[in-house]
């Protein structure tokens, strides 16, 4: 029997815009297992964000969550109470974001927005208020230390800017790891960074996972990053999950077209010969889709059966694909 | 902000203040006839003798020579003489300022504790019938002509309902002995509650309506930087971090949104003192506002032209207060 | 020549579309567009004021003396609002009264954003000493409060409408003029504005031609906004009496008039007050109208 932290059923999440009935999430099933690695792949407006914006109960108005299920540690999230879902978020589940830039709030200094988080959710912390603050404060320093800022100690009261953009981000790995959350969202934790403290940022983010035995979801569009750290992967385009699987296998022998040519539009060093190969078209938009293959208006393979209503299947265990007519690229 | 940098900005008031002089110095030179003959009225007196008044009031030297004359007086509080007074232009203003001050800051306290959370309800709210009313209102707000407003104030509160006096800033029977010359204040400080409550029923009316425009601007402006914060990232990592509503919104929010607030706020200040004119006439406030109106009628002329240069000093002051306030609340700007 | 031309026709369409898209954005709101008819109605009664007027204005009769409105005990229909302390029908005071806040509201605004259009253009467009100049300038005057710097110029020029109108002008020109600076400065780096220069069009042509069109539309809002203030900076001025001066009729001096009688008759003051919060109300409705239209910022 499989031990999931996170499994996600059937979800879809629409925006009630002016425009009309916006699905942007619409029916993804998926799962995380307890330790590893799921990484997330789509382009911007795929859905994987607001999937995840769904998990942690964060999808604002004129968002909300039409159906579907959400289970941490096997609790349904979905219709939980504000306060309970309050008590979950940066305790159980914590999350960070694409651009600490703007994430951390520059009114205030790094401590106070590490101590906020530990005050508002460390049970272990004992005595007055400033005890407990004290003690919060020893601790943000520990964070720090352990996300790799230099002379920790010495820059514990300084505001966001004054730190340069591979150090914000640990910063705020830092606030999102400091309850020993069992689950860390990342979501595009290196788009906004240099490609050389990318990596180093993503060393981070998996030596702290062996440390904490904690489980990750990578939200990136980056399949580079996917390959290289996640042990699943999911493949979202236009709201809909088209292929997941164990990353080794989607990545070695992909079988929807979208993800193939996900990874033809990735120029490799290996086979500087092969021609790079982008995707034709745009994402659809997402209101009034027809329930129809999705991607079959960017799709060489696209055919007449292709309109109708397209369900996951399986290419072998764990391994699914939303096409009916999956399969390697040439072979098909 | 480095002193360096402060220092710099200072220095860099001195053109400002010194045009704001020599516009006003000008204004003395459009004046419509000849101050000696104004200063005289009926009086018959010897050529002699108004020569020598002309070269007492540097007249007779060169228009450059009587703007710097005119600098190096002003910066000694020294105004000239208003006749009608009988008495050192700067010390009629002295005596008239303390009111002027007292009104104007309870202008802005009534300002900001009133638009402030007003502005951050309609935010929070956006959209709802309580969002839209304070929009109207704002724009009502803007709109109203201040001496009307007031009058309608004192014709409900004062004539009708009688709950506050009519006019003037305190009643015979509730003087105290000056300290900082500001009536609240020295009520307090000598104990005098009856004295401050009678003070605080004097000035609630003017106050409400000198601070109607600013509160109006300020709710908007709050609104609009509340709105903008809400959108910002750090608000919804904050609420990935589990915070609660009223922390998120108290802490993480309002001090960011309030930096816009604060720096109007500062700036709207020296709008103040414009309003103050018209306020003072409306409530017989004894400040300084009236006492320019009273001498538009009287002609005296050097009184309007040092409390001009008052007030434009001030004015300049105060913008220059609102920048250093703007940065200090803002640590990402740098001079 | 031609190549010269066709650059100006094409700049000048596509300011037009851009100007009247946003026209056509304005127009969708039903609030804006309202308010606009009011406007439109006060300056309609201000032009028609000796047809509409039931009374002369200034004609005085001591018998009908403070007489209420009509729908009180003792008023008269032939005197809708009542009449003053002189016994002049207040409701023809209020239609010529409009007379004098929308002259001198449209003659400020339309001097001051003259003046200001020009300077401002200069400014950002010549740079260099032209911009240190009026820069200058502009932070100097804006050292004054308003209403003080205008009560002193007329403390010493003497009261009158053009002395008025001076007065308010002086210092009004600032706020186009820094807007348009503002504008000049951003555009100036447009490339049709570059290509213009490259054909070499003469500066005042590509500054009236060119780049003057493509920021009409700040220039249009702020104007609307300071004439609402430039009413009420107006009528504050002839409150305190040292506006237009009597027996001409103006809103603001009505007010003043009526004070002292407002313990019992409180009409004299209400009706007049009532009229320039309502002008400066639609006039400020139009306004933000215009900016949501005009400012993409502004649309959600």
């Amino acid at each position: 029997m499989r031990d999931e932290i996170l499994q996600i059923d059937e979800l879809k999440t629409c925006f009630d815009t002016r425009d009309g009935l916006v699905t942007a999430v619409d029916g993804v099933t998926l799962a995380v297992e307890r330790g590893t690695t799921l990484g997330v792949v789509g382009e911007s407006g795929s859905g994987k964000s607001v999937t995840f914006s769904s998990v942690m109960g964060l999808v604002k108005k004129p968002g909300f969550i039409a159906e579907g299920s959400i289970r941490f540690n096997g609790r349904e999230l979905v219709g939980l109470d504000r306060k309970d879902l309050q008590r979950l978020r940066g305790k159980d589940i914590a999350m960070t974001m694409q651009d600490a830039l703007t994430a951390l709030n520059p009114a205030y200094t790094v401590s106070e927005q590490i101590v906020e988080v530990l005050l508002a959710h460390d049970d272990s912390l004992t005595g007055s208020r400033r005890a407990k603050r004290k003690q919060a404060l020893d601790q943000a320093l520990d964070m720090m230390r352990l996300v790799g800022i230099p002379s920790a100690e010495t820059r514990l009261h300084d505001y966001p800017h004054q730190f340069s953009g591979g150090m914000r981000q640990r910063i705020m790995i830092a606030i999102a790891l400091a309850c020993r959350p069992k689950l860390l969202i990342a979501d595009e934790p290196t788009t906004a960074l240099d490609v050389t403290i990318q990596a180093q940022v993503l060393e981070l983010i998996a030596d702290i996972q062996r440390k904490l035995q904690m489980s990750v979801v990578l939200i990136t569009h980056d399949l580079g990053v996917v390959a290289e750290y996640c042990d699943n992967v999911v493949v979202m385009y236009a709201g809909q999950v088209i292929e997941q699987g164990p990353t080794r296998d989607v990545i070695n022998r992909p079988q929807h077209p979208y993800t193939q040519g996900l990874l033809g539009s990735i120029p490799r060093l290996s086979d500087l010969s092969r021609k790079i190969d982008p995707i034709r078209g745009t994402v659809p938009e997402l209101k009034n889709l027809p329930t129809i293959c999705r991607f079959m208006e960017r799709c060489k393979r696209a055919h007449s059966s292709c309109r109708s209503r397209i369900a996951m299947q399986s290419v072998e265990a764990d391994w699914l694909v939303r096409c009916i007519s999956p399969g390697e690229e040439g072979k098909a | 902000m480095t002193f360096g940098k402060l220092i710099e900005r200072i220095i860099q008031l001195i053109p400002v203040l010194l045009g704001v002089s020599l516009i006003v110095f000008i204004m003395t030179l459009l004046t419509p006839g000849d101050p000696v003959q104004i200063m005289l009225g009926d009086q018959l007196v010897t050529d002699d003798l108004e020569r020598s008044l002309r070269r007492d009031m540097g007249l007779d030297l060169p228009p450059h020579e009587r703007f710097f004359t005119f600098l190096a007086n002003a910066a000694q509080g020294d105004f000239g003489t208003s006749f009608y007074h009988r008495q050192p232009v700067w010390d009629v203003i002295a005596s008239r300022l303390p009111a002027t001050i007292e009104l104007s800051l309870m202008a802005l306290l009534v300002a900001l504790v009133t638009s402030i959370p007003l502005g951050v309800l309609a935010a929070v709210k956006k959209d709802s019938i309580y969002d839209r009313l304070a929009t109207v209102g704002s724009l009502f707000g803007v709109s109203m002509p201040g001496f009307w407003f007031g009058i309608l104030l004192l014709l409900l509160f004062s004539v009708h309902l009688r709950w506050l006096p009519v006019s003037g800033n305190a009643s015979f029977a509730s003087q105290v002995d000056p300290i900082t010359h500001l009536l609240l204040v020295d009520a307090l400080l000598r104990g005098r509650f009856d004295a401050f409550w009678d003070a605080l029923k004097h000035i609630i009316l003017p106050a409400i309506t000198l601070g109607l425009p600013m509160t109006a601007i300020l709710m908007r402006v709050t609104r609009a930087s509340m709105l903008d914060v809400l959108n910002r990232d750090y608000i919804t990592f904050a609420e990935a971090k589990g915070l609660g509503k009223f922390q998120i919104l108290a802490k993480h929010a309002l001090k960011n949104a309030l930096i816009p607030t604060v720096t109007v706020a500062a700036i709207e200040t020296g709008s103040l003192l414009g309003g103050n004119m018209v306020v003072e006439t409306v409530f017989g406030w004894p400040g300084l506002g009236r006492l320019v109106v009273e001498s538009i009628f009287t002609r005296n002329f050097p009184l309007i032209q040092a409390a001009v240069l008052l007030y434009a000093v001030t004015y300049v002051l105060l913008n220059f207060i609102a920048d250093i306030i703007y940065t200090i609340l803002n640590p990402r700007v740098k001079l | 020549m031609t190549a010269v031309d066709s650059m100006e026709t094409a700049a000048m369409a596509r300011s037009e579309t851009l100007f009247g898209r946003n026209l056509r954005n304005f127009a969708s709101n039903k609030v804006s567009v309202l308010f606009l008819f009011i406007t439109f109605g006060f300056v309609l009664t201000a032009i028609a004021a000796p047809l509409i007027a039931p009374h002369d204005p200034n004609e005085a009769d001591l018998f009908r003396r403070l007489l209420p409105p009509a729908w009180m005990s003792g008023g008269s229909w032939e005197f809708p609002l009542g009449c003053d302390a002189l016994g002049r029908d207040i409701l023809s005071r209020i239609i010529y009264g409009s007379r004098v806040s929308i002259f001198i509201g449209l003659a400020v605004i339309l001097v001051a954003t003259t003046i200001g259009v020009l300077a401002g253009l200069a400014a950002g467009y010549l740079k260099g000493w032209v911009d240190v100049v009026i820069s200058r300038l502009v932070d100097i005057l804006l050292g004054f409060p308003y209403l003080i710097f205008a009560i002193a110029l007329i403390a010493m020029t003497g009261p009158g409408l053009q002395n008025i109108i001076l007065a308010l002008a002086y210092k009004e020109w600032v706020i186009p003029c820094r807007v348009v600076r503002g504008e000049t400065l951003a555009t100036a780096g447009a490339e049709y504005v570059e290509a213009a220069h490259a054909l070499g069009a003469s500066k005042s042509n590509i500054m009236l031609r060119e780049i003057l069109p493509n920021i009409m539309s700040p220039v249009l809002v702020v104007s609307t906004v300071r004439m609402a203030h430039v009413i009420i900076l107006e009528a504050s001025l002839s409150f305190l009496g040292i506006g237009v001066q009597p027996p001409t009729a103006s809103w603001g001096s009505m007010v003043a008039d009526g004070r002292s009688f407002m313990l019992n008759e409180w009409w004299l003051a209400t009706f007049p007050g009532l009229a320039i919060l309502l002008l400066v109300l639609s006039i400020n409705v139009v306004s933000q109208g215009l900016r949501d239209a005009f400012d993409p910022k502004f649309h959600d």
